[in-house]
């Protein structure tokens, strides 16, 4: 059974003050949080606190003003920024469609892109087989699939991509912002395919600033503010 | 401390088992390097022969048999330029990678093989045309060409900690960009990749000597040029090797998680 437990997770970081040549105000990374201060060193309090709990059927919307941490818990969640306080237990496999154009090149062919994508995504050589020709045949591109990525329009690209990264089979999806792409046609498409991917996931935990998605597809929702809960509630269901 | 050593191992580990991922992109790599030239990757040996083929003909010393310092060079820039090249492309691994790093899982030794496949590779055009030379300017094939095999070996074995320290130095330290890119095309004239060592010089011993570079070059070059098991340089160079091998473990051990916000 899937299952996602936040206990009390922060997460906070030491702003590496950038050994560099540069200007003293140039020094410091783009960040989002509160910057505390202890001595000479800066920490940012990314998430503070962060508790909730998550069972299978669960579909949990983030919602918040840019900066509160709502990507960060995402990131969190997969595993690429390690809390630095609380625990987080997970059961269940967690994919996650950050950025649905990674590792794309476009001397290389589409096939071939499938083939890089699947490996960075953990796949087996007999999954990435399996998954090729549903992925090509669901971004419509034919023969175009054997032709650099370069060659390819900005919705063939868009729609490789698309269908490249949702060819998942996730049990806990993590989702920064709904991913659509191409035409009117393909995002029709492309909407069903999100509908099946979250129908099939157990745990979906999607950030997005559009309230009538949230609602749409989300049966809680979790409004973080300068990294902590604001509040959790159940979604009220989008009207008919 | 153990903890530390823990996390570079499973870091490792991981990157161990993802090695399709770090090959399949090091392959990419290459091709993209070189796509739509008519030679293709080619060009890398083209470019290594040139190099070889100026300095010879520029740097020959008078007297000197030029068949023996063809061999000299030969050796000495194949090893000097993948030093080189794995060294200043490693202090940048990590701002390439950002796009990896914040949307992916992989661990961070996966972007250390990949650089250090695809410096192999590109050495293997250079190694071609090395053994080119070398059967042609004549040094007699002895078992000892067993040993230079043995250093390029250790080289390569110290190459990914090479890689990670150099990379961890650049998410740190981000004008080590182009300070190691200027030490390194100023260190070349303090190593004897061209010039021979004959003692009289006090600065070019003191190079000859001092320089790290030089017991990485001597491992290679001494077994095929003199016929010569060189202890001492094996000794040093696995010495560099281990050391820089703790160094990296412990870098990656305490920070392959503080990467994500450095860079």
């Amino acid at each position: 059974m899937v299952s996602v437990k936040l206990d009390n997770v922060s997460l906070v970081y030491k702003l590496h003050e950038k050994l560099t040549l540069s200007a003293p105000d140039r020094r410091m990374n783009d960040t989002g949080g509160r910057i505390a201060s202890s001595g000479r060193k800066q920490f940012v309090q990314a998430l503070d606190g962060v508790s909730f709990e998550l069972k299978a059927g669960d579909r949990l919307g983030l919602v918040g003003p840019n900066g509160a941490g709502k990507t960060t818990l995402l990131k969190v969640l997969y595993g690429i920024y390690e809390p630095s306080e609380g625990n987080i237990t997970i059961d269940g496999k967690v994919d996650a469609l950050f950025n649905i154009n990674i590792g794309f090149r476009p001397e290389a062919t589409g096939r071939r892109n499938i083939v890089l994508r699947g490996l960075i995504s953990g796949w087996t050589e007999a999954e990435i087989e399996e998954k090729m020709e549903e992925i090509i045949a669901f971004s419509e591109l034919g023969d175009f699939i054997d032709l650099p990525f370069k060659a390819y329009s900005q919705g063939m690209a868009a729609r490789l991509a698309f269908a490249a990264s949702t060819a998942l089979e996730p049990e806990i999806l993590l989702m920064d912002e709904w991913i659509s792409a191409g035409d009117a046609s393909f995002q029709e498409k492309a909407k069903r395919r999100m509908d099946e991917l979250a129908e099939k996931a157990g745990i979906i935990v999607l950030a997005s600033h559009d309230q009538s998605l949230i609602e749409r597809v989300c049966t809680k929702t979790l409004t973080l503010r300068h990294g902590r809960v604001e509040s959790i509630a159940m979604t009220p269901m989008e009207a008919a | 401390m153990i903890s530390t050593l823990n996390g570079a191992l499973d870091d490792i580990f991981g990157a161990m088992k993802l090695r399709r991922v770090w090959i399949a992109l090091a392959h990419e790599d290459i091709g993209d390097q070189h796509r739509r030239t008519t030679l293709g990757p080619l060009w890398l040996l083209v470019n290594y022969l040139a190099f070889v083929g100026t300095f010879v003909f520029v740097f020959q010393p008078a007297g000197k048999d030029a068949a023996g310092y063809s061999a000299y060079v030969a050796i000495g820039l194949m090893v000097w330029f993948y030093l080189m090249e794995v060294i200043t492309v490693s202090v940048s691994l990590f701002k390439r990678e950002q796009s990896f790093i914040e949307g992916t899982t992989l661990p961070l030794f996966v972007y250390v093989m990949r650089l250090t496949v695809q410096s192999a590779i590109r050495a293997g055009y250079a190694i071609a045309g090395c053994i080119v030379i070398l059967l042609i300017s004549g040094p007699a094939l002895t078992t000892a060409w067993l040993w230079s095999l043995a250093g390029l070996l250790l080289i390569l074995l110290a190459t990914p900690a090479i890689i990670a320290i150099f990379a961890f130095t650049g998410a740190f330290f981000p004008d080590s960009e182009f300070i190691v890119g200027n030490l390194m095309r100023v260190g070349m004239f303090f190593t004897p990749v061209f010039w021979v060592n004959n003692g009289q010089d006090p600065i070019q011993t003191y190079a000859y000597n001092w320089n790290p570079f030089t017991s990485f070059l001597e491992v290679v070059r001494h077994p095929i040029l003199s016929d010569e098991f060189p202890g001492h340089d094996f000794a040093l160079t696995g010495a560099f090797t281990v050391a820089a091998w703790v160094i990296a473990l412990m870098l990656l051990g305490r920070y392959r998680r503080q990467v994500v916000f450095m860079i």
